[in-house]
């Protein structure tokens, strides 16, 4: 299946995956790592572990520190 | 260089006030530059951090909102801003440790003095390099 993916503030990838894919699994061509990021499917995040059920999903850089 | 709109300065320094003894944060939007930004509105995110006092995080939907409105009112994201009620007067190394968007400003609003100080760095994406923060 091809996926948009919208890394916010930056590019917008079109991703191609097997149907089984996980949210985790449109990261890899993308330079983020999983830690650095939320994925959010309208504007929720969801699990990245999950496969994946979206035409559209949004990569958001995380803010955090102390 | 960040210049800050007065009352977007004001905005900062009343919401880091308001969440004390916790860290606030939130989102700017203006005009970004590689080199100088403008900061005119200031959107208020929640801190989702375990322990707020000593540390935040955005909300993630509550960012992407954000976000999305600055882009609505046809500004740009020109960074964050947090909070550090009890100092210190910049970046601690919790917050180097993950800084995550390159380019962009951060903002910390520091209340350990008598008065108010912010401070802006940009994350270069190896360190924060510190920028003259201007009022306007």
């Amino acid at each position: 299946m091809r996926v948009t993916v919208e890394v916010v503030g930056e590019d917008t990838h079109e991703v191609e995956v097997p149907a089984d894919a996980t949210y985790a699994d449109l990261l890899q061509p993308l330079d983020v790592s999983p830690h650095e990021i939320s994925v959010l499917v309208d504007g929720r995040p969801v699990p990245e572990d999950a496969t994946v059920d979206a035409e559209e999903v949004t990569v958001l850089r995380l803010i955090k520190g102390g | 260089m960040l210049t800050i709109a007065r009352e977007t300065y004001d905005a900062l320094v009343d919401h880091a006030r308001s969440g004390t003894p916790a860290e606030v944060c939130g989102v700017l939007g203006g005009t970004h530059g590689d080199e100088a930004s403008t900061a005119t509105t200031a959107r208020r995110v929640e801190n989702v951090a375990e322990t707020p006092r000593t540390r935040y995080a955005l909300d993630a939907a509550e960012q992407l909102q954000a976000i999305e409105a600055i882009e609505a009112e046809g500004l740009e994201t020109v960074g964050f801003y947090h909070s550090h009620p009890a100092g210190p007067p910049g970046p601690s190394e919790t917050d180097a440790a993950n800084a995550t968007w390159p380019g962009v400003s951060y903002v910390i609003v520091v209340l350990d003095g008598a008065h108010p100080y912010v401070g802006s760095w940009r994350w270069t994406g190896e360190a924060f390099r510190q920028e003259t923060v201007a009022l306007r």
